[in-house]
């Protein structure tokens, strides 16, 4: 991301304005996506808090009336990848090449990854439940789904904020979906539910 | 009594013939996930138009997409920002600019 000169931007009032404006509104999204990604308080702390200052230093290198939201979770995923994702707390992490390439196998075809199980017993999860599927799957998979069915962001806008082609997104959120109804439908198994 | 259809393949739907297994699943289901994040293409929406009131399997897997996505974003906690975090990044700005 290239740093712009102050003298050349906005403003000292200005950054604040545009700061305030654009990009504390979308706070409680980015604190969830944080927290989500690392799983641990303090960390989410620490990330949404460097996320905000490099914002505001690079605020000239945003454009006002762009998507704010997307470039704010770039960046946080930025900074989790370079900063967090080597001391996470994260348990029994796996590798995210290893399974995508374990996925992307020719031995192991999409047909053989259709996950039976029922709707309603989806809907009698509660919540706790169903983050803790989630929260198993490897953080790339979580990211995507994430981006997507929590924060209602686009294939592109996904694309964008983890740079990656729109046919990678497609490919990883489907990916991603396959092994979060097998996780869903392990913790529907063992909750007694009919599945 | 009726003698109800237990054809493994097909019944009867309202004069359609219902498919209870998909030969073309796994693209079905990439074609449902597609329309449910609203990225289909038409010509993926004519697929999904033309195989969704026949499809036995599909129908299912459309209620459990739509189930699971609805869970993802309405069950799932959300915590708010604590406020002691805002405001320190508050602090910080401003200090950073003196």
């Amino acid at each position: 991301m290239p740093e712009t000169s102050k003298k050349e931007g906005h403003s000292s009032d200005q950054r604040y304005e545009v700061f305030n404006r654009e990009f504390m509104p979308h706070i409680d999204s980015m604190y969830n996506f944080a927290f989500r990604l690392t799983m641990d308080e303090d960390d989410a702390h620490d990330l949404v808090q460097d996320t905000y200052l490099k914002a505001f230093r690079f605020i000239n290198s945003f454009e006002v009336g762009t998507n704010a939201k997307a470039w704010l979770f770039r960046i946080l995923k930025n900074s989790f990848i370079n900063d967090y994702r080597k001391k996470s707390k994260e348990p029994s992490k796996v590798d995210y090449q290893e399974v995508e390439t374990t996925y992307n196998s020719e031995d192991t075809p999409d047909s053989a990854h259709t996950v039976d199980l029922r709707a309603d017993a989806v809907q009698d999860l509660i919540g706790d439940e169903v983050a803790n599927a989630l929260n198993a799957l490897p953080v790339d998979f979580r990211t995507v789904i994430i981006l997507c069915d929590i924060e209602g962001f686009t294939y592109e806008e996904m694309a964008k904020i983890l740079d990656i082609p729109i046919g990678t997104v497609r490919s990883r959120l489907h990916r991603a979906r396959n092994l979060l109804k097998e996780k869903l439908k392990s913790y529907a198994g063992s909750m007694g539910y009919d599945i | 009594m009726n003698t109800p259809n237990i054809n493994p393949v097909e019944s009867d739907c309202g004069g359609k013939a219902m498919k209870h297994t998909c030969e073309h699943h796994e693209e079905c289901m990439k074609i449902i996930q597609l329309i449910l994040d609203g990225e289909a293409t038409e010509v993926e929406k004519d697929h999904f138009r033309n195989n969704i009131d026949i499809c036995l399997p599909c129908i299912k897997s459309l209620e459990l997409e739509k189930c699971i996505k609805d869970s993802l974003c309405n069950k799932i906690e959300k915590r708010p920002c604590p406020e002691k975090l805002v405001a320190l990044i508050k602090e910080k700005i401003t200090s950073s600019e003196e």
